[in-house]
């Protein structure tokens, strides 16, 4: 049985709710499945379901986004067997057309238009103003369809045997239709639900009108035969409304076409958008996503996150579709790239280093593809850490690559001088290591993948008892479809268990970023996941910076850092703003 | 003689009303180019505040006087002409209210930056959380004020504490003092993070708008940031909206209207 349905605006306004068992309305699920929407948008990738549905620990959520006017319809059930997702999509079906038939859609429309007529001593109409009536026949209509669900399931010989005429009914549409799909699993029909799909059958077959009228007659003459039970006849009556409903709704869909149309579209605005008017836009815009290296799968989501948000809305007054969709493409783009979480690395350093009455070091491990500039930006962090008097162990995990831990000894002799000039090259500190008191390097020469986390651990003992601020641990390059390689990470990130594990991206690599950034995450198992993204190589690509928004679509996890440059000191916050019209110039 | 200057006195007309009509639609579509801003002119007072403080109930609140359930917002709550009762004479104002979402916060920063007239900004805050962990709320208000104090005289901001009908409901001028204190922290980190990029394509320059905002805050402030310091007044009051005790922070809007 569903937990809960809701149906809410995007402005967060509740419009209805019901919660199963008589709960109090839990807002946290609801609030889960928006924070997820936002942050992912709607994917819809099961195409099994007609539906989004969006899955959590504990729960599942169904939704039906609607544009005009803007409304969601919301289910969220517990398990996630096909029967309840079944029988969430069953009640989503019933919540839409019911709302749909009450004609509430004109309600909220009237209530959100310019032109209102009942406005408060606010000088406001509450969305459902003057609804009050609909809404209690709603919730009357759902309740009974509700029961006559939950009672469908565990008595349903008994329902089947009441509403035989229903199933006869049904039977002949079914087979007018050539489908078979509403029959449940163990031979009987769901029999109370099936009114309602059986009107989604007739929505989607227009050969069909000479139906309707002889299924209302059959209704009233079932409706005469069960008129003792309550529920029963109330069934009828809402079928009955929903069927009627069908007939209003086929007659809505004409378009306006000829010059008006033209010049609505491209000049005078105020125009309702249909899919039509997009296509060609949509197309046009994802070229220039792709000329700018962001890969087709994201420039896809992106496309349809536009469609999603703009089919069924009209656009302004003087403005053409065309700038419409790409101010919205420029909305979509900027939530994406923006980070979900608030990303203060000095605030976290020093709560963690300071938070327990021993110093604990902050550790941070950099993994990535070959040559991307692992330890290249693991150098310009580390000079940047160091500029903020933070104690910076350098960990030489790469054990692979003949000459990796010299280079990174390079690094650490360059960052040892520049923050203390007196200091000699090739001089060893008084704990006998390269580097000075500030900046060292940890090194364990080279050797298997298991000699990686005993370095690992070592060095974290290490600076813990040297109290050392920070550990930057620099690992070897991996290619990221190779299992072989990717597998030794997740022991790595169980043994280490480092604060931040940031991945090292290149702007140059184009659609690849996908995968990589998707493998990556992944090799960590389902516990860990990346923290943050370098991009770095930025300055080689001018404004082809899509593979940020690849790496933070496939994985949804926030860019930290941007390289520029060759030096310790090009190392950039991301500002989604550039980012952004550097993307749509 | 006089026919021929009657045609071209009509095709004087005719280029004429097409030259004007085409500025007008020009001037109209180049505030949706990207860069170009629609100003919001209107008299406006602004609800922001971290996710779950209870905006959107606030809202509702104040338009309609009852209490009604919410979810986590994902677009702006708009009142155009809104009227306090309370207001003797029948001043107007939009009030809109932000989501708290802060992959959605760009379009609060977004409205800042694109109304002239700001009579008030209402950040809503939970009262029930620890002072300790203010932080992320405090670089949020961070974020708004480097924004507010560009305006001449700053905006007035009230920091409204809502859910005092909680037993855990801290006193606001305790929120208050963790929020200054976890600002001024904010600060001094900000001043050692790296700067962002911008279009030259290196470093971050100091004519950038925002970041002279920003400057400009940090410079006020000098030692320790204080909320004195600041143009705009920034006052804390507590308030519930379950409970509907929310006459002070209706006072409060008041007051801003009145000047």
């Amino acid at each position: 049985m569903i937990d809960q349905f809701v149906v809410f605006t995007p402005s967060g306004q509740v419009l209805y709710n019901f919660s199963s068992q008589s709960k109090r309305f839990a807002e946290v699920q609801v609030n889960k499945v928006v924070s997820q929407l936002i942050t992912n948008g709607a994917r819809k990738d099961e195409g099994s379901h007609k539906y989004t549905t969006l899955k959590f620990d504990q729960f599942a959520g169904m939704c039906s986004i609607r544009n005009s006017p803007a409304i969601v319809f919301l289910s969220i059930y517990a398990a996630q067997d096909i029967e309840q997702t079944r029988e969430a999509e069953q009640i989503l079906d019933l919540g839409t057309k019911l709302w749909d038939s009450l004609g509430l859609n004109q309600a909220v429309e009237q209530n959100t238009s310019k032109q209102r007529a009942h406005k408060n001593q606010h000088n406001f109409t509450w969305i459902l103003q003057n609804c009050d009536v609909q809404i209690a026949k709603f919730d009357e209509y759902f309740k009974v369809k509700i029961d006559a669900i939950k009672a469908g399931k565990p008595k349903g010989k008994e329902v089947r045997t009441k509403s035989g005429p229903q199933l006869a009914k049904s039977a002949k549409n079914s087979s007018a239709n050539g489908k078979s799909r509403k029959w449940g699993r163990d031979g009987i029909m769901e029999d109370n639900s099936t009114p309602g799909d059986m009107s989604s059958l007739d929505f989607s077959t227009e050969g069909t009108p000479e139906l309707t009228p002889s299924n209302v007659i059959k209704v009233d003459k079932d409706a005469f035969g069960t008129r003792t039970d309550k529920g029963e006849f109330l069934i009828k009556e809402i079928d009955e409304l929903l069927s009627k409903n069908k007939g209003v709704s086929a007659k809505k869909a004409n378009s306006s076409t000829g010059a008006f149309a033209f010049l609505q579209k491209h000049l005078l605005g105020n125009k309702s958008i249909v899919q039509d008017d997009l296509t060609t836009i949509l197309q046009k815009l994802k070229q220039q996503l792709i000329a700018k290296n962001v890969a087709p799968e994201a420039a896809d989501h992106l496309a349809s996150r536009v469609s999603q948000n703009l089919i069924g809305t009209t656009t302004a007054n003087w403005t053409s579709v065309e700038n419409t969709a790409r101010e919205s493409l420029q909305q979509a783009l900027t939530e994406i790239l923006t980070p979900g979480v608030s990303v203060d690395l000095l605030r976290e350093i020093q709560q963690k280093t300071w938070s327990s009455g021993k110093k604990t070091p902050y550790v941070f491990s950099v993994v990535g593809v070959n040559g991307v500039g692992k330890s290249t930006n693991l150098s310009k962090l580390a000079f940047w850490l160091l500029q903020n008097n933070f104690r910076v162990l350098i960990v030489a995990c790469d054990t692979f690559r003949s000459g990796a831990v010299e280079q990174l000894r390079v690094h650490v002799e360059n960052l040892a001088q520049l923050t203390d000039e007196s200091h000699t090259r090739g001089s060893r500190n008084r704990r006998g290591k390269t580097g000075n008191d500030f900046v060292e390097l940890f090194e364990a020469g080279y050797g298997g993948s298991d000699l990686v986390t005993k370095i690992a651990k070592q060095a974290i003992k290490y600076a813990s008892d040297q109290s050392f601020d920070i550990v930057l641990m620099d690992t070897a390059g991996r290619r990221h479809n190779d299992p072989t390689l990717m597998s030794p990470l997740k022991p790595f990130a169980d043994q280490a268990k480092p604060d931040k594990i940031i991945m090292v991206g290149e702007a140059l690599v184009g659609t690849d970023s996908v995968q990589q950034a998707q493998n990556f995450n992944a090799a960590f198992g389902k516990e860990r996941n990346l923290d943050f993204f370098i991009i770095s190589k930025c300055d080689t690509v001018g404004e082809m910076l899509g593979t940020m928004v690849n790496m933070v679509y496939a994985t949804g996890i926030p860019i930290l850092f941007i390289g520029v440059g060759q030096t310790y000191t090009d190392l950039r916050t991301l500002s989604v703003e550039w980012a952004v019209d550097t993307l749509m110039s | 003689m006089i026919e021929l200057s009657n045609t071209v006195l009509v095709s004087f007309l005719v280029l004429l009303i097409t030259t004007a009509l085409l500025l007008i639609v020009q001037k109209n579509s180049a505030n949706i180019i990207p860069g170009h801003k629609v100003t919001n002119r209107d008299p406006t007072f602004i609800i922001a505040g971290p996710s779950g403080s209870g905006k959107t109930s606030l809202f509702n609140m104040l338009t309609t006087d009852t209490f009604k359930p919410t979810v986590m917002s994902q677009v702006p709550n708009v009142a155009e002409d809104y009227m306090l009762p309370s207001i003797t004479k029948s001043f107007k104002f939009k009030l809109l209210e932000f989501p708290g979402h802060v992959k959605l916060r760009y379009r609060l920063f977004d409205a800042l930056k694109e109304s002239t007239s700001l009579k008030g900004l209402i950040f809503v805050v939970d009262s029930t959380v620890d002072p300790q962990k203010l932080t992320e709320t405090a670089e949020f208000l961070y974020d708004i004020l480097a924004l507010t104090e560009r305006f001449p005289e700053g905006v007035g901001i009230m920091i409204a504490c809502n859910k005092s009908e909680s037993f855990s409901a801290r006193p606001p001028l305790k929120i208050r003092e963790a929020l200054e204190k976890e600002i001024g922290k904010h600060i001094e980190r900000k001043a050692k993070s790296l700067s962002a990029v911008n279009k030259a394509g290196g470093v971050s320059g100091e004519n950038n708008e925002d970041e002279s905002g920003a400057a400009s805050l940090e410079f006020q402030s000098g030692r320790q940031f204080t909320f004195d310091a600041l143009d705009g007044n920034v006052d804390a009051i507590e308030g519930s909206v379950l409970k509907s005790q929310i006459e002070k922070w209706e006072c409060w809007i008041d007051e801003r209207s009145v000047n």
